[in-house]
């Protein structure tokens, strides 16, 4: 792979010398090997890159909101989201799973195997069938590599640099990282969601579960409406709960007798001695945007234990169920 | 005896009223059309086809099927058809259908109450939070020490009744 790159260098430079457009062939195709079959999509980013790039983005996840100080609700989702992906075709990634102290209604998922549901929407959750789902679709995102793809895709703006970053491996994978938070907050990509739903069910059944969880939490969803400040992200970056229910509904209704009926049951709670969401405000009188400005002014603060990191998106680098 | 009745029967009537819209059923609109059928089964007996905008209340559920009363007709319709009717005790601060006392948890399952008391006004995790956000490897160390492994996985699923079922991917890429 990198002897090719280098070719291709050589013959970029080659073009250039004798003054050829090469620079307009590139193909990035044959830069990342895509187009093969749908597991060699990621063949530009190995899995251990995929992990690091995963790992990053966590971390920075975690840094906007930290995880719930529950252990024991911690362990419980572990359990829960390991079980889950254990049905899956890449049971060995380092898994790793985590309710992260957010009134907001949303999930994450980031590659590699990280997948950090809110406390606004765990506590949504009637029964472990229903996280089961939800996280089944966070994990369909990573096993089928969908943030990756993105990224790559988004990657054809700045194929020059990315080419003569073969060689440091790091500042491609930063290069890639980034720039995919571009391709993110623009909200492409509703297959993929759709995709992930079907494979939520899918893993929920296969689990043991009911295998429409997902289903009733899109439900849940879609009577809250867009209205609701705390599932404004998800509705900015998804397809609405409507929408991808019509979707599902389209591709489960051939199959639907054939899914077992599976499992339901109840959810772990989280303690009671665990304060409310740090971030949780009441809108002022005025609504949401007298508190954006009433933020605005006000010193920015730095939760205890926060580290310094580099200032890329997570948010746009993530994939959710609800968010991404 | 008649007068006794005259007298108690408005009361009692009263009385039953004011327990009705604590456990008022929960109402859909039907999104697209939909056959309404005699058993939750697609291959069941079609009793009825309920047009868009049709409202009907909820009576039940069974998997993914609502069943469901209509102005006409009384059966079970696909729930990916329907829309669930926001309750109007939303935009008094209760959350509309994830909250403990709708009609909604209460179909999808035992409810618990929660600590939240208003979903509406509140925020959190936005885009610009996300932007701001700086990694935090202490907050990793954390997510690695919670992490489960496949063993621990395996074990909780067995002592929970939960045993692994095939079934293959709807997409038909399934490996």
């Amino acid at each position: 792979m990198m002897n090719r790159a280098k070719l291709w260098l050589a013959a970029l430079a080659a073009g250039a010398a004798f003054g050829v457009a090469s620079a307009a062939s590139i193909d990035l195709g044959r830069i990342f090997d895509i187009g093969k079959d749908v597991a060699t999509a990621a063949t530009g980013v190995t899995e251990q890159e995929e992990i690091g790039i995963g790992r990053e983005v966590a971390g920075r996840l975690l840094g906007a909101a930290p995880l719930v100080a529950d252990p024991e609700l911690q362990a419980y989702v572990n359990r829960v989201g390991r079980w889950v992906a254990l049905q899956t075709e890449r049971p060995d990634l380092p898994w790793h799973f985590g309710v992260i102290d957010s009134p907001a209604v949303n999930a994450f998922a980031a590659p590699g195997g990280y997948v950090l549901v809110t406390r606004g929407l765990y506590e949504m959750l009637d029964n472990e069938a229903q996280l089961a789902g939800v996280l089944g679709h966070e994990i369909g995102h990573i096993v089928r590599r969908h943030h990756i793809t993105v990224m790559q895709k988004s990657a054809v703006v700045s194929a020059g640099a990315r080419l003569a970053q073969r060689d440091n491996r790091s500042a491609f994978l930063n290069n890639l990282i980034g720039t995919g938070a571009e391709v993110f907050a623009r909200g492409l990509d509703k297959s993929s969601e759709y995709e992930a739903d079907q494979i939520g069910i899918v893993l929920a059944a296969r689990a043991g579960y009911a295998a429409f969880g997902l289903i009733e939490v899109l439900h849940k969803l879609a009577a809250r409406g867009a209205s609701d400040e705390s599932l404004a992200l998800l509705f900015k970056t998804h397809p609405s709960p409507g929408e991808r229910l019509t979707q599902v509904g389209d591709a489960v209704a051939p199959r639907v007798a054939e899914l077992p009926s599976g499992k339901e049951p109840g959810i772990r709670q989280v303690s009671g001695e665990v304060p409310p969401p740090a971030a949780a405000k009441p809108l002022p009188a005025k609504g949401a945007r007298a508190l954006r400005e009433e933020e605005a002014g006000a010193v920015p603060t730095v939760r205890p234990g926060q580290k310094g990191g580099i200032g890329i998106d997570p948010g746009g680098v993530l994939r959710g169920i609800f968010g991404r | 005896m008649n007068r006794l009745l005259t007298a108690f029967l408005p009361a009692l009537a009263a009385a039953m009223f004011a327990g009705l819209p604590a456990t008022a059923a929960e109402q859909v609109t039907v999104e697209r059309e939909s056959r309404v059928h005699a058993e939750p089964r697609h291959d069941a007996p079609q009793v009825a086809v309920a047009k868009p905008g049709t409202v009907a209340e909820v009576l039940g559920k069974s998997g993914v099927w609502l069943n469901v009363k209509a102005p006409d007709a009384t059966g079970w319709v696909f729930s990916f058809n329907v829309r669930f009717t926001p309750k109007a005790s939303a935009a008094a601060g209760e959350p509309a259908a994830g909250g403990g006392g709708s009609a909604l948890g209460r179909l999808f399952g035992p409810r618990r109450s929660v600590s939240v008391t208003s979903t509406i006004g509140i925020r959190g995790l936005e885009e610009e939070d996300l932007k701001q956000a700086r990694f935090d490897g202490e907050q990793m160390r954390q997510l690695a020490e919670y992490a489960a492994s496949k063993e621990a996985a395996e074990e909780r699923a067995r002592s929970s009744g939960l045993a692994p079922v095939k079934v293959d991917y709807l997409d038909a890429k399934s490996q």
